[in-house]
């Protein structure tokens, strides 16, 4: 069973009072996700990717279409008991502290008062809250926001988690943190569905990911399949790099840019073995210090198809 | 313990914890203990001012109470958006939205409830420094009928803190005010919709006088607060009457509320 | 957008009903309201017109909606102590905070005037509100006017009465039946053609037809008046013919003096006392005559 699936949802928004102009914020996305998927849901500031989580979350309603989590429409209230969602730019209630309302929402799953207390206690570790967590939450800056954000939707241990832009207002610490809970997560057995325009990110998480722009599905897919395709080449960083180093790499027809103190990235063709040329400049007396295949990035791919992407939304825009 | 009870908890946790709820409580009992000075200034007449002043109280701050926060309670949660991850646990609209109001309702009770034990401390305190030889009440101070205002007033707020959540559930806090006490209002000159038909010709007018009569709701029922003032009888019957009408009228408007509610696109 | 279930639907609509039918309910059940729930906590005219601000206009309406329901409220009321003691004060703030205000001075030369339970009984309050009204609107003939009539037909003041038609007669667009009136009042005052045109002029005035069923009634009344004084007259003659008083209307038939049973405007049998005076019957809608009214032939 899909962990997520839709089939043609469709969101129009009446935009004005007066003469109210249709404008469609999602054009028939179908999309299914496998349980155990990490998946990247990706698209540039209002290509409709918020707009398709709280349709899921049923925030909004549909204009048509349906969605299914679990295998339940989303409607379904026994199914929230096994999923979890962070909110864009989340807000809590701003007179509680963070443990109150991690044990506010598991009261509300119906946990005992003693379970949620410990499961508020572990979560606020997991994502790095600390002594902050008795200060009321109207005192806490973004970071700390979006950390008792993860852990509120994470109160039930769920079975798949919704995350709408989870490394927004974080610092690399903060995102290098919640990338890894997510690979947790996802060694759990957890479903993670979240939604980025940080690419990097995606790239490093996700198994699988769709993108959405003008409303549209423009490309979904494993990412090894999308990114595969196009493998360009090598490069090569070496540093210590003297002349001879520099005319045997040439020689190879290789471009070489210096990086200043006598390092250097060597372009390597795709025609040309990496490790046989490697070996070659070692022995030279150059030393490596790192190589990377060249494909295309998620950057590229995105900026590929979201360029495709038509503008035209169909009905008449904002 | 239901959703409905946990919403409701956190609503009573949310107005223990507000400032603004306590400066009004202690105003009001500020003013029962401002009653009784007053009340020295009127020749003869200070207890009936001390009863007036003190149930009038009870129901005007009530009134703020259950408007003010009553137009705030859906409204906030939708504009700041934490009603996103509240929705997101197994929480049905409908719990949610009545949750607020029992929470709400609990709040009124609780400090109509201070107000009234201050009131009853200031009737005792006069009826103690009362010399039996220089007269005798015509009527007494410490009168347990008084409770019946009491309780119709509680049962008003609660109708117009349904009133002020209907509104909150789809308009901005100013209009849900404007149109919540412009409600009250009316609802006090319910009488005098009746009285139209004596005084206007066009039987157009006449009608609709007549259904917004027993649309619009009465008020004015609920206010005894002159009779056991003057130790006049209401009947327990009455009472009951009224109560009967206002939580009809009260599951009405919730019954909207929710209906609203459960449609709603949160944009 | 989910459908309305129709369980919600059936619900609300029972919902209404019972509020509905509660409402029709308690409304009978209400409570009177309290005798002092009628009281006037602002009796400053000149308090309330600073106070209003800009709303001048509007709290006069309220305050004019308010006067008639008192007036309304206390003639429906049963409580005999309520002799509109609220009218003058309300009619007074209104005028206040709204001087041009004509149908309130119109209201209060009637209703003030009027005695209970019909009015407050207060011709000078009348008066004196009218008077309030000439300073604002000095030329206004038709306060002057019903400052007259006031003087005419509830203080029988007949000089004073005359002088007030005769101001009205001088302020400009003054109608020319006024200096007529004040002639014949200061001629013959209290007699029943000045009276008769007076109200006459009430009923002819299209703006005042709320008081047309008054003008009407106080017309059969002066109709009523002077039948009684020619039937006064009668009586005398046959007093005077046979020695006695007549016993009822049968002995005045028989000798000729009235040719039947004489009916009032309203159908009703004139009554005949042992004393010789002539009355209406009680059971006459007539009733009451204005007090130290005099049929006089």
């Amino acid at each position: 069973m899909d962990a997520i699936r839709t089939e043609g949802l469709t969101k129009h928004f009446a935009v004005g009072f007066w003469r109210p102009r249709p404008y469609l914020a999602l054009d028939s996305l179908t999309l299914h996700v496998a349980a155990g998927d990490v998946f990247g849901f990706l698209g540039p500031n209002g290509a409709g990717k918020t707009t398709t989580l709280k349709l899921l979350m049923q925030l909004i309603y549909p204009t048509s279409g349906t969605a299914e989590i679990l295998g339940r429409p989303v409607g379904d209230v026994q199914v929230r008991r096994r999923i979890g969602y962070l909110p864009e730019n989340p807000y809590f209630y701003d007179y509680l502290t963070a443990e109150e309302l991690l044990v506010y929402f598991g009261g509300l799953f119906g946990y005992s008062s003693t379970d949620s207390r410990q499961r508020a206690a572990r979560l606020l570790d997991e994502v790095g809250i600390g002594a902050e967590r008795r200060l009321q939450l109207r005192k806490f800056s973004k970071g700390m926001l979006q950390r008792v954000g993860i852990a509120q939707a994470l109160v039930n241990d769920p079975e798949v988690v919704f995350l709408d832009e989870p490394m927004s207002g974080l610092d690399p610490l903060g995102r290098r943190d919640i990338r890894q809970l997510i690979l947790r997560l996802r060694e759990r057995g957890c479903t993670v569905f979240f939604s980025s325009h940080v690419l990097s990110d995606a790239q490093a998480l996700c198994n699988r990911v769709a993108v959405l722009a003008g409303g549209r599905l423009a490309a979904s897919g494993a990412l090894s399949e999308i990114l595969d395709v196009h493998a360009r080449g090598w490069e090569l960083v070496i540093a210590r790099a003297s002349d001879a180093v520099l005319a045997r790499a040439t020689a190879a027809g290789v471009k070489a840019t210096p990086l200043g103190d006598g390092r250097y990235t060597l372009d390597v063709p795709v025609d040309v073995a990496p490790e046989q040329l490697l070996t070659a400049l070692v022995e030279a007396g150059a030393q490596p210090v790192s190589l990377s295949p060249v494909q295309e990035t998620l950057e590229d791919f995105f900026v590929r198809q979201v360029g495709a992407a038509p503008k035209d939304r169909g009905l008449a825009r904002d | 313990m239901t959703t409905i009870a946990r919403v409701a908890l956190s609503v009573f946790r949310e107005s223990v914890r507000d400032r603004i709820l306590y400066s009004i409580v202690v105003f009001a009992v500020l003013l029962m203990a401002a009653s009784y000075l007053l009340g020295q200034l009127t020749a003869g007449q200070d207890l009936k001012i001390i009863k007036d002043l003190g149930l009038a109280s009870i129901a005007t701050f009530g009134l703020f109470i259950a408007v003010f926060i009553g137009i705030g309670l859906v409204w906030k949660e939708v504009e700041k958006r934490s009603i996103y991850s509240l929705l997101s646990k197994p929480v049905r609209r409908s719990e949610f939205v009545l949750g607020k109001y029992c929470g709400l309702v609990l709040t009124l009770v609780v400090n109509v409830a201070v107000m009234t034990i201050a009131f009853y401390g200031v009737m005792a305190f006069l009826d103690w420094r009362m010399d039996p030889l220089v007269g005798e009440w015509p009527v007494p101070p410490i009168d347990p009928h008084m409770l019946k205002a009491i309780a119709l007033i509680v049962v008003e707020l609660m109708l117009v803190t349904a009133i002020a959540l209907f509104f909150s559930t789809f308009s901005s806090p100013f209009l849900s005010a404007g149109l919540t006490i412009g409600l009250w209002v009316i609802g006090h000159f319910n009488t005098d919709l009746r009285n139209f038909e004596a005084v206007v010709d066009s039987p157009a007018a006449i009608w609709l006088a007549r259904v917004l009569y027993y649309v619009l709701p009465n008020f004015a029922a609920f206010d005894v607060k002159a009779q056991v003032v003057h130790g006049q009888p209401v009947a327990m019957s009455y009472v009951g009457l009224v109560a009967l009408y206002g939580f009809a009228y009260i599951s009405l408007v919730l019954t909207a509320a929710v209906v609203i509610f459960s449609r709603r696109d949160f944009k | 957008m989910p459908k309305l279930p129709r369980l919600v639907v059936v619900a609300l609509a029972v919902l209404m009903a019972a509020v509905v039918g509660l409402q029709a309910v308690v409304a009978e059940r209400a409570p009177q309201p309290v005798s002092d729930g009628n009281l006037l906590y602002i009796r400053s005219g000149e308090f309330l017109k600073r106070a209003a601000l800009s709303y001048r206009s509007l709290l006069a309406d309220l305050y004019w909606i308010r006067t008639v329901q008192h007036y309304g409220g206390t003639k429906r009321g049963a409580d005999q102590q309520r002799r509109y003691d609220l009218l003058y004060p309300l009619l007074d703030l209104t005028t206040s905070l709204d001087p041009q205000f004509d149908i309130v001075y119109r209201f209060g030369a009637i209703f003030l005037s009027e005695p209970f339970p019909s009015g407050a009984g207060q011709p000078g309050q009348a008066i004196a509100l009218l008077e309030k009204g000439l300073v604002a609107q000095p030329g206004d003939w038709d306060l002057a006017q019903q400052i007259g009539f006031i003087h005419y037909w509830w203080r029988r003041d007949y000089a004073m009465a005359a002088e007030w038609f005769q101001r009205a007669a001088q302020m400009p667009d003054a109608p020319q039946w006024l200096s007529g009136l004040a002639a014949v009042t200061l001629a013959e005052g209290g007699n029943f053609e000045s009276s008769r045109r007076l109200w006459q002029q009430v009923l002819n005035d299209g703006d005042a037809y709320w008081l047309h069923s008054q003008a009407t009634f106080r017309l059969k009344q002066l109709d009523a008046l002077e039948v009684m004084g020619v039937l006064q007259q009668r009586v005398r003659r046959y007093t005077e013919r046979t020695g006695s008083l007549p016993k009822s209307w049968n002995d005045m038939i028989r000798t000729g003096d009235v040719r039947g049973v004489p009916l009032d405007p309203e159908e009703h049998p004139f009554v005949l006392r042992p004393d010789g005076t002539i009355g209406l019957d009680p059971k006459s809608p007539i009733n009451p005559l204005p007090p130290g009214a005099v049929p006089r032939a």
